[in-house]
């Protein structure tokens, strides 16, 4: 579970050009939950998943991932929770250019030290759910823009973390492929109870997602 | 964890690999070139020791107290027959000679010049120091009064094979003796002093003409590659005077002093552009994918990790620029060790100096562990600051720039 209670965020803090990106936000998500944050552009939907996934940091307020103040995390206290518990899909994919999509899926069991035989095992299970077992041994950049959020989808499940953020996942992908992920995303979520947290204002997801935050200049309008 | 991080650093070595292999070239060839230089100044420098002892002093010389600074053959060894027998019996001496020496004139009808008439025993200098190596015209033959005499000599007093020489000094009872040689052969030691004024003749008729007494010597010279025979000999004949060759040759103890600054300087220069290359390579590598740490550490690849896998970056180009110049460097010492390089348009100078016109490389073990050690350190301090760059790095950095 997470929680976060009166949290705030801003940038260019005491600047002239300050901006308030999170206004005192109290939100709960529960383990398993299939959850979108939506709103137009620079209303802070990023920002909020950025925070949740102990990527940035807050001016104030306090946020729980289960029991675990994250605020109060070092650096490198957030960077092994990441590791444990979080998995990413970016709107750039940000895959690693040099590793193949086999190793780029099984790169971060790799750190949390699977052995490879677990990871291979798990490769090929993640590969064939998301229709990418043929692609294995290319690399990045021979794949196309479906395939490769594709592979930043399977690194994000692959080593089976309590909850994976997506940001804008749908922005660079037809409406057959972003359809297809969606279906994917959700198959994961159903089948192997991980909890996933969408930024986007994609329709397609929000008619998929089964909870709907929307946010409007750093404040929760409607949940 | 390690199989990733040395997978990662190895394939990011080679993503621009023209630049990787130029930086690697580029150490590769600066490093054989440094071995080479460091091969040849050592080259001289040894190769000049080695004539000096080999036909001179050898690793030991003793002479009588007061010899060597009066040059006068009333200081001459007594007993130098029987204590030459007694230090062939010290552990760790290899070889010994006797030399009988005296001052005086050399001429010829035309000339005349200072001169060393010096009375060896041709059997034991071979062992000693392959005399006959030192030939350089004529033939080594002292049988009815024959002679060999320096290069430098010879041309000042225009003397060939076959011309009859004279010498005159005075012998132990203080009367003017003359002896009448025939040149036989050219000798060429580079040590100057024997090259520019030394008549070599056999050690019998050199005591003979001296009056010398049965046994009589003025050097008993020692070559061993025990340093310990130095201090039996000192401390067993205190009323000789028993030096070592750096003592007997300062000369050599200074230019090997110089050697090594010069060889430290090259070193220096070499090293440093090596540092400034693999710094720029991996400064620039960081900077291409400043992008791909930041997401590792968003995936949640901790900063060590990061480090570590710079840190074999670094060392990879490094050890596989050692690895070539340590190839080409033994290629390149490997030819100057055996075929040297030719100065012959410069022989004069050189040889007035004591260096040979064909000077001849050395190898040493420690070219190649000195320059491992210079280069993996260059390797390691050249990613200090763009670790620091990293260390600086904030993910969240990254993934805004990206959208």
């Amino acid at each position: 579970m997470i929680k976060l209670q009166h949290v705030n965020k801003y940038f260019y803090k005491n600047e002239a050009r300050e901006i308030h990106a999170l206004c005192d936000i109290n939100l709960t998500i529960e383990d398993g939950e299939f959850t979108l944050f939506s709103g137009a552009s620079g209303c802070g939907k990023t920002t909020l998943l950025n925070v949740i996934g102990a990527l940035d940091t807050i001016d104030s307020g306090k946020i729980f991932f289960d029991e675990k103040e994250i605020s109060l995390l070092s650096e490198d206290a957030r960077t092994t929770l990441r590791l444990n518990e979080i998995g990413f899909v970016f709107q750039a994919y940000n895959l690693i250019p040099v590793l193949s999509v086999e190793e780029n899926i099984g790169f971060v069991m790799k750190l949390r030290g699977f052995s490879d035989k677990e990871i291979k095992k798990r490769v090929l299970e993640i590969s064939a759910m998301l229709e990418i077992d043929d692609k294995l041994k290319s690399l990045p950049n021979a794949l196309s823009g479906g395939q490769q959020q594709r592979v930043a989808v399977a690194r994000a499940v692959a080593a089976k973390p309590k909850i994976i953020l997506a940001d804008e996942p749908t922005a660079n992908l037809d409406s057959k492929n972003s359809q297809k992920l969606m279906n994917m995303m959700r198959e994961l979520n159903e089948k192997e109870g991980v909890s996933i947290l969408f930024a986007s204002h994609d329709e397609l997801i929000l008619n998929s997602v089964r909870r709907v935050v929307k946010l409007n200049d750093g404040v929760i309008v409607d949940d | 964890m390690f199989s990733v991080i040395f997978k990662l650093a190895w394939k990011n070595s080679f993503l621009r690999a023209s630049r990787t292999l130029l930086v690697i070239v580029m150490i590769a060839v600066s490093m054989s070139m440094m071995l080479g230089i460091s091969g040849i100044y050592d080259g001289m420098i040894e190769n000049m020791a080695d004539k000096n002892q080999r036909s001179d002093s050898g690793d030991i010389s003793i002479y009588a107290k007061e010899y060597r600074s009066q040059k006068d053959i009333k200081y001459r060894i007594n007993r130098a027959k029987e204590i030459r027998e007694e230090i062939k019996n010290i552990d760790g001496v290899e070889s010994t000679v006797l030399r009988v020496k005296a001052e005086g004139l050399l001429s010829t009808a035309e000339k005349s010049s200072f001169a060393s008439i010096i009375g060896i025993d041709l059997k034991d200098e071979q062992i000693f120091g392959k005399f006959s190596e030192f030939l350089k015209d004529g033939e080594i033959d002292f049988k009815n009064r024959g002679a060999l005499i320096g290069i430098e000599s010879a041309k000042k007093l225009k003397v060939r094979i076959g011309s009859k020489v004279v010498f005159s000094t005075q012998d132990v009872n203080k009367e003017i003796n003359s002896i009448a040689l025939r040149i036989r052969g050219i000798i060429q030691t580079t040590n100057i002093n024997l090259d520019k004024g030394a008549i070599f003749v056999n050690i019998q008729d050199a005591s003979k003409f001296l009056s010398l007494f049965e046994g009589e010597a003025m050097q008993i010279a020692v070559m061993t590659e025990d340093n310990a025979v130095f201090e039996k000999i000192k401390n067993r004949y205190p009323y000789l005077d028993v030096k070592s060759f750096l003592e007997l040759n300062p000369m050599i103890k200074q230019m090997q002093d110089m050697t090594l600054i010069f060889n430290s300087i090259t070193f220096f220069i070499v090293m440093g552009v090596v540092f400034v290359g693999i710094f720029g390579v991996m400064y620039v590598s960081i900077l291409d994918r400043i992008r791909e740490f930041g997401i590792v550490l968003a995936l949640g690849m901790n900063y060590k990790y990061i480090r570590a896998q710079i840190i074999l970056e670094s060392l990879v180009v490094g050890f596989l620029g050692y690895l070539l110049g340590a190839v080409f460097g033994a290629v390149i010492l490997i030819y100057l060790r055996d075929y040297g390089v030719d100065f012959s348009s410069f022989s004069d100078a050189l040889e007035m100096w004591g260096y040979e016109a064909i000077i001849y490389a050395t190898i040493k073990v420690s070219y190649f562990t000195a320059t491992f050690i210079a280069i993996i350190t260059a390797s390691l301090l050249s990613v200090l600051i763009p670790l620091k760059k990293i260390k600086k790095l904030h993910p969240i950095d990254v993934i805004k720039a990206d959208v």
